[in-house]
Formats: C-alpha cells, sequence, structure tokens
C-alpha cells in the first residue's frame, strides 16, 4: 500500500515538474481561460446593469458568483493531463504506457491530480486579481449542509470529467485519425456547452433542463456551483449527488469495458 | 500594370494549388472532417440559439436591438471564420520554425509570407461560409438597411480582414523569434472572441483596450455600426488607417523576424 502511494506520489511530482518545463505555454494557457471569462462575466453583468433586475432567479450578486466559480470549478474540474491520451493512442506512444508496470487509469489519473492542483492555484490567483479589477458583488456561502455537498459534488465532478475523457480517449481505437477531432466535438463543444460552463442551464425552459439533468454533464460545473450558490433544495442536492454517483458507477463500467475492447483493436499505428 | 496583373494570376494559382492540396487532405480524412464539422455546427446552434433565448427575454442588450445584437454575432463569425480559412496555415507554422524545414520556404521563387500565412485554405470554415452569409442576409433584411449602408459595412468588412491579416502576420513573426505560435494564435482568437456582443457591454478602460489596441471593435462592432447608421465619419477614416497602419508595421515586424530565423534544427 505505502509502495503504491509512493509510486502514484513520484508520478505527481514529476508530472508538476514538467507542467513548469513549459513556462509559456501554462501561463499563455492560463491567460485565455481568464479571456474567456470576460465575455460571459461582462455578458451578465451588462443584462444585470440594474441590481435589482431578476431574470431566470439569478440576481446579479448570484450570476456574477456564478461567472467566477466558472473559473475555479474549471480549474479543478476540466483542467487533465489525459486530453493527452488520445493522441497517445492514436500515435502509437500508448504502447510506452502499456508496457509499465502500473495501472494505466491511475497513472493517468495521478497525472490529472497534478495538473489540477497546478491550475487551481493560478486560478485562485487569478479569481483574487479579477475581484480587484472588477470588483463583482459576490455570494458567500455559508450554510455547512451546502458547503459539505459542495465538497461533495467536485469529487464527484473530478471523477465523472476523468471517465468521459477516457472513454472519449479510446475513439482512436477504431479511428486514429479522429484524436483531435472527437475531443473536439465531446470535450470542447459538448462538454463546454452542457456542464453550464458558458451560462447557466436553469436558464432554459423547463423540459429541456429535465432532459439535461438526466446526463452527466451538468454535474460538472453547473450542479457543483448550483450547490455552493444554495440555489438547490436540500432534497435537489441529495438526489443530484445521487444521480452524480449513478453515471460515475454507469461512465467507470463503460471506460473499462470500451477500454478492454479498444485495446484488443490497438494496433500501435506509427510504431 | 500588366506586369501586376501576372504577379496577381501567379499568385492566385500558387494559392489554388495549396488550398487544393489542404481539401484532398481533409477529404482523406473523411472520420475527421465530419466530426470537426459537426462540433463547429453544434457549437454555432447552441450559442446562437442562447443568444436568441436570452435577447427575447431581455429584450436587447446595451441599447441595441435583439435583431442588431444577433447582427453583431453573425458578423463575429463572419470574420473569424473567413480569417481562418485563408489564414489556417498560420496554425501549422510552429513545426516549419521549429523542425528547419521553413529553409525550403525561403528558398522557393515566391514570397515566404505569402506561402506561411495562406499556405492552406481550411475546407471546414470553406463549408461553413454559404450558409453563414444566407443568415447573415436574413438578419440583415431585418434592420432595413439602406444602400450606403450595406456598402459601408462592405467596406469596413475588407479593413476588417486588412487587420486580420496583420495580426496573423505579427503571430507569424513572434512564431520565429519565440518559437510559440499556437497560444499567441489563441490568444487572438480569444480577444476576437470578445467581439461576439457589442464592445459597449465592456467596462472601461477594456472597452478602450478592445477597441483601438487589440482592434476588436474596429474588426467587427464598427463594420455594424456602419451598418446600422450609427458610425460617425471620423471613425470610419481612423478604421481605414488602423487598417493600413497596422499592416504596414506588420511587414516591417515580419521582415525583422526573418532576419532573426536561425533555421536551427535544419
Amino acid at each position: 500500500m505505502k509502495k503504491n502511494l509512493q509510486k502514484f506520489y513520484s508520478i505527481f511530482r514529476i508530472s508538476f515538474q514538467q507542467e513548469f518545463a513549459y513556462k509559456l505555454s501554462f501561463f499563455l494557457w492560463r491567460f485565455r481561460n481568464v479571456m474567456q471569462i470576460f465575455l460571459v462575466f461582462f455578458l451578465w453583468s451588462a443584462i444585470f446593469s440594474n441590481p435589482s433586475t431578476e431574470f431566470f432567479g439569478y440576481d446579479r450578486d448570484k450570476i456574477l458568483t456564478y461567472v467566477f466559480g466558472i473559473l475555479i470549478i474549471k480549474a479543478l474540474v476540466l483542467s487533465a493531463r489525459a486530453v493527452d491520451v488520445a493522441s497517445e493512442v492514436a500515435s502509437g506512444d500508448l504502447n510506452n504506457s502499456l508496457v509499465k508496470p502500473i495501472n494505466i487509469f491511475k497513472y493517468w489519473f495521478a497525472r490529472d491530480i497534478s495538473s489540477k492542483a497546478l491550475n487551481i492555484i493560478f486560478a485562485i490567483g487569478e479569481t483574487i486579481i479579477l475581484f480587484i479589477i472588477l470588483r463583482p458583488p459576490l455570494f458567500l456561502q455559508t450554510n455547512p449542509f451546502y458547503l459539505l455537498a459542495f465538497i461533495l459534488s467536485i469529487g464527484i465532478a473530478l471523477l465523472l470529467f476523468f471517465f468521459i475523457l477516457f472513454i472519449t480517449s479510446a475513439v482512436p481505437f477504431w479511428m486514429p485519425e479522429a484524436a483531435w477531432g472527437s475531443q473536439f466535438l465531446f470535450i470542447v463543444v459538448v462538454v463546454e456547452f452542457l456542464s453550464g460552463s458558458i451560462f447557466p442551464l436553469d436558464i432554459f425552459p423547463a423540459a429541456l433542463q429535465k432532459i439535461l439533468y438526466l446526463l452527466p454533464f451538468p454535474y460538472l460545473i453547473f450542479f457543483p456551483l448550483q450547490t455552493y450558490l444554495g440555489s438547490l433544495s436540500i432534497l435537489s442536492v441529495l438526489k443530484g449527488l445521487g444521480i452524480g454517483i449513478f453515471w460515475c458507477g454507469a461512465l467507470y463500467l463503460s471506460m473499462k469495458k470500451v477500454w478492454d475492447k479498444g485495446l484488443k483493436a490497438y494496433q500501435a499505428y506509427g510504431r | 500594370m500588366k506586369k501586376i496583373t501576372t504577379r496577381l494570376k501567379f499568385y492566385l494559382k500558387i494559392w489554388w494549388m495549396m488550398s487544393k492540396n489542404a481539401f484532398l487532405i481533409w477529404l482523406s480524412q473523411g472520420k475527421l472532417l465530419a466530426f470537426f464539422l459537426l462540433g463547429k455546427i453544434v457549437r454555432f446552434v447552441i450559442f446562437i440559439g442562447f443568444l436568441i433565448y436570452l435577447l427575447k427575454t431581455t429584450n436587447g442588450l446595451v441599447g441595441y436591438t435583439p435583431n442588431q445584437v444577433i447582427f453583431f454575432f453573425l458578423t463575429f463569425n463572419l470574420v473569424d471564420i473567413v480569417s481562418q480559412f485563408l489564414f489556417r496555415y498560420v496554425y501549422s507554422f510552429r513545426q516549419l520554425v521549429v523542425s528547419g524545414d521553413f529553409d525550403l520556404v525561403l528558398t522557393k521563387p515566391f514570397s515566404p509570407l505569402f506561402r506561411s500565412l495562406m499556405g492552406g485554405a481550411d475546407l471546414i470554415d470553406l463549408i461553413t461560409i454559404p450558409p453563414l452569409i444566407g443568415l447573415l442576409y436574413y438578419y440583415s433584411t431585418l434592420l432595413n438597411p439602406s444602400a450606403s449602408s450595406v456598402l459601408l459595412y462592405l467596406f469596413l468588412l475588407v479593413c476588417s480582414f486588412i487587420i486580420s491579416a496583420a495580426l496573423h502576420i505579427i503571430t507569424l513573426s513572434l512564431g520565429i523569434i519565440t518559437l510559440e505560435v499556437d497560444h499567441t494564435i489563441m490568444i487572438f482568437r480569444d480577444f476576437l472572441s470578445l467581439g461576439r456582443l457589442p464592445v459597449g457591454i465592456y467596462k472601461q478602460p477594456l472597452q478602450v483596450l478592445i477597441t483601438y489596441l487589440v482592434p476588436i471593435g474596429i474588426m467587427i462592432t464598427f463594420p455594424v455600426r456602419g451598418f446600422i447608421g450609427s458610425l460617425p465619419v471620423y471613425l470610419v477614416l481612423i478604421s481605414v488607417i488602423f487598417a493600413a497602419g497596422l499592416l504596414f508595421g506588420s511587414l516591417k515586424f515580419w521582415q525583422y523576424a526573418l532576419k532573426r530565423y536561425s533555421s536551427a534544427s535544419s
């Protein structure tokens, strides 16, 4: 057990150092994240220019907290080194991982955690700077139930994104040329919109929301943020956590199955 | 004059050859093409759907009517997509420099800038341009423009494309000096995406910054304001002077960067 932990700590440490090897790239990547917040922040800020305005059940404080929350939660949930897995499958570099005496999922999860640790440190710094510049009115949650549920929902979100990423990364087993294409469609487009990282999902008509909440994507960004904001009843929070856990189980099994099949189809093209 | 025409024909022929090759590469990867095309369409449809739904509730944004805001969004898409269509090759420029293969471009009997900037048009963007123009036409008719407004809009769009070309040239030049292209171009696109909506939504000093320093306002807000008849003449002049000045400056910067190309790795 101790040996196992040491192994993953080493991966974590090396991966953390690797992020610093390309300082400019990392800096520019974080800069882009901040840029993306600007459009969303000012769009909502313009809509809620009158502080007493209320749209879709949101007031100015809550919507701007939501926007700032996106920056932090995206850094935690959506930053992952496992985005490289698809290209490793496509290029045949996956061989290197397969011959190592380590479980490939655990290896990449350890790398993801190191990436998230670094990103969250920067995201907190950026949030403080943006807070000083933009001076938005923020909503602070003090209810212990919601805070605890928020932490739990973040844990679920981390696992969900990891499983979604690995399932998407399996596409190149059968279509090596589609490595980046599948990531673009599922991770960049579908996850970005359906997770609520551009706009809150509860602004949509009730019928559409009901369908969306049955999918795993809202439990990546939208649900944790709603939990933090205390916008949901205790029962709804528990129900949401239940659905999130269900999706974790379902996606974990799907990932294992898809990868088992994928590895049998894998021909190490390019190697 | 005849010499210029011959030269133009020569470059047009090269562009067509390079674009044809780029299209053939895309067509040989049908599944990849399908993923990207679907992704782009889904992203566009969701965002415009969200915007229409939002504007129906708020009944406009910073003094613009819902149809005008949609027109801003469509104009942003036109500038963005046409720029990507024409200048897609910039995205693969880093590899040329890092590997030293840029040497081969330099030895060819035509402009290395032309090759680096327009070395292969993007088929996906070409496919999405006609429906986008159709949507622009539909929303433009809802705004009842005069003939002069339409002409002014088209003229200012030409300025936008010149500015876009200049910014891509600056990116290439920075690529030679710093070996960093990918993030620079993406940051440019992130800035450009701030123009999806009228720059009036941004607070000062960000508004001035993205109007003139990172000229998103000139590239997107000015043409639309010209179209709806709310652009003063002096801003049209600023747009022209800015486009010409930036193009001139970017060409000078390219010459400067070329002298610093080390041909490492070749």
